[in-house]
């Protein structure tokens, strides 16, 4: 059975993503919150899939390297990867704090850079390899009030087509999903209680669809990425936003 | 295994290597339709693993609901009407000719002799269907036309041809199929674009004007009926290995574009059929006003 590496897994998008592609493949559940990936992985081996949870910050090259010892020596190799840990942080450029910027670059691009380079030297030895990279329809569009969120988005959307050229003659594939409002604890982070309802009614008011997506179907459509369906598609970016944006 | 050398990264394919003296079309003796489907196969490394299809069906629990194929005589519309076939959906299969589709034989298959510009023939094939199958819950739009020529050799009766084809059939058969899925609460619409929409094409203004005007019509679409759960995708293939690109270039021509391809090949048909199978079914089920680029990696922007 392959293996897959997800990062971010203990919630939201990158849960459903494990629980989706347990059916297929043995997933690597890692997140900075160990409890939580430790609690899904035992979740799903309860289930009859196969599982494993690792505590890792991604941001931290030491922490990957980590990861990639214990994945070396207790699972084995690493076919294909999912980028997806990330977070998000409200605040106006005029009054963010470098240690705000530096967090949200590390997750998001540092973290993606870390651990896609320590799984592409086996891919390519194998020749073959899917990657996936949670980027956001933010990657092309500007927000008022996260614009570190919005700059990190674009930046995966960057590397992961740079990534896809470097690494098509290897037989690897490079992908991102540009997820609109999905219905994660991840939207509803930085809002007080009081907010939340209006936010998420707004969310809602700007998808075409008329509702908040599921992870779930965010999860098919990384599933569909990272498996032979898609074989001749790479460097590319698939919103699954229910129609909030088009381009 | 292939091992790890940055400085062959430019150097021929991990993946895909033509053997010379491969023929390009199916021998004529194999050209009975049960022979052609181990033909297309055989050229694609056969069908996926059952395990990639669980929870990826329109319709999981009922029958399967019928998808309407234009062009689905030849090149993608054919392949994907085999693969729709082969997984369960019943197929109105629509074009001016029968082509690969001559004389076969499906349960699940109905062919109709069609122009895509003749909207009162697409509106009865759309209600014999229904009458058929008891609903329509995708229609895929292959049906095109491309017959290059330098802009100013244009003549007037080819621009409409091409537009008449490749965007007013398309908006056509859209008309023609959803009012019945507005009835029915819901649908998949995937219309065929061209990488050639975004990256133009010497000798084919006229043919990358028509794909353009497809992005432009589907997202508009999209918007339309998206709040009626109908999603309306587009799929732009890069050059395909068709009889289409043959109307105007070589076999050698044809393949030789493998070598300006990050992943080192041309595109197949059933790599086109994957993404169109992808975005009829639940997979999708929040994707719409998209356009998935099947092409390789060629021409990323």
């Amino acid at each position: 059975m392959e293996n897959v590496l997800i990062t971010g897994a203990a919630s939201g998008i990158g849960r459903a993503a494990a629980q989706r592609l347990a059916r297929r493949m043995h997933v690597i559940i890692v997140d900075r919150n160990g409890d939580g990936a430790a609690a899904l992985a035992a979740e799903l081996k309860r289930d009859g899939f196969m599982a494993s949870a690792i505590e890792v910050d991604v941001s931290s090259g030491l922490s990957v390297r980590r990861m990639m010892v214990r994945i070396d020596g207790e699972i084995g190799p690493v076919h294909a990867l999912f980028n997806n840990a990330g977070f998000n942080r409200r605040g106006r450029v005029d009054t963010i704090t470098e240690d705000d910027w530096d967090a949200m670059m590390g997750t998001h691009v540092k973290g993606m850079y870390l651990c896609a380079q320590a799984v592409l030297p086996q891919m390519c030895e194998r020749g073959a390899g899917a990657i996936v990279n949670t980027s956001s329809d933010f990657a092309v569009m500007g927000v008022a009030g996260i614009a570190t969120y919005t700059a990190a988005k674009t930046a995966i959307y960057s590397l992961t087509k740079s990534l896809a050229l470097e690494f098509a003659p290897h037989g690897i594939r490079v992908n991102a999903i540009g997820p609109g409002p999905i219905d994660t604890p991840l939207l509803r982070s930085g809002r007080a209680p009081g907010e939340e309802d209006a936010a998420l009614a707004q969310q809602r008011a700007r998808v075409p669809m008329g509702r908040l997506g599921k992870p779930e179907e965010v999860a098919a459509v990384v599933d569909f990425l990272l498996g032979e369906r898609s074989s001749y598609i790479t460097g590319q970016i698939i919103h699954p936003n229910g129609g909030a944006l088009s381009w | 295994m292939k091992p790890h050398d940055p400085n062959r990264a430019d150097k021929g394919s991990p993946k895909y290597t033509r053997p010379s003296g491969v023929r390009l079309d199916p021998p004529s003796a194999l050209r009975r339709p049960l022979h052609r489907i181990s033909w297309l196969l055989a050229r694609t490394g056969g069908p996926f693993a059952p395990e990639h299809r669980v929870g990826a069906c329109m319709a999981q629990n009922a029958i399967k609901r019928a998808v309407v194929v234009t062009g689905a005589g030849s090149g993608i519309g054919f392949a994907l009407t085999r693969r729709l076939l082969d997984d369960g959906y019943p197929v109105s299969a629509w074009d001016v000719s029968a082509g690969e589709l001559a004389g076969a034989n499906h349960p699940l298959l109905t062919f109709y002799n069609i122009d895509v510009r003749d909207k009162p023939a697409m509106n009865r094939a759309a209600a014999e269907t229904v009458a058929r199958a008891g609903s329509i819950g995708g229609l895929v739009t292959c049906a095109a036309v491309f017959k290059a020529m330098p802009f100013l050799a244009l003549d007037e009766t080819t621009w409409d041809t091409t537009f008449g084809v490749n965007l007013k059939g398309t908006m056509l058969a859209c008309q023609a199929v959803l009012p019945t899925m507005r009835q029915q609460g819901g649908g998949a619409i995937v219309l065929f674009s061209s990488s050639l929409a975004r990256a133009g094409a010497v000798h084919g203004a006229h043919y990358a004007a028509t794909k353009g005007g497809v992005l432009g019509f589907a997202r508009s679409l999209a918007l339309e009926v998206a709040a009626e759960n109908i999603r309306v995708n587009v799929v732009s293939p890069g050059i395909t290995d068709t009889p289409q690109p043959r109307g105007n270039m070589t076999d050698a021509e044809i393949f030789a574009r493998a070598d300006h391809i990050p992943l080192r090949r041309i595109g197949l048909p059933n790599d086109m059929a994957d993404a169109v199978l992808f975005l009829l079914n639940d997979d999708a089920s929040f994707v719409t006003g998209q356009d998935i680029r099947v092409n390789g990696g060629a021409g990323l922007f």
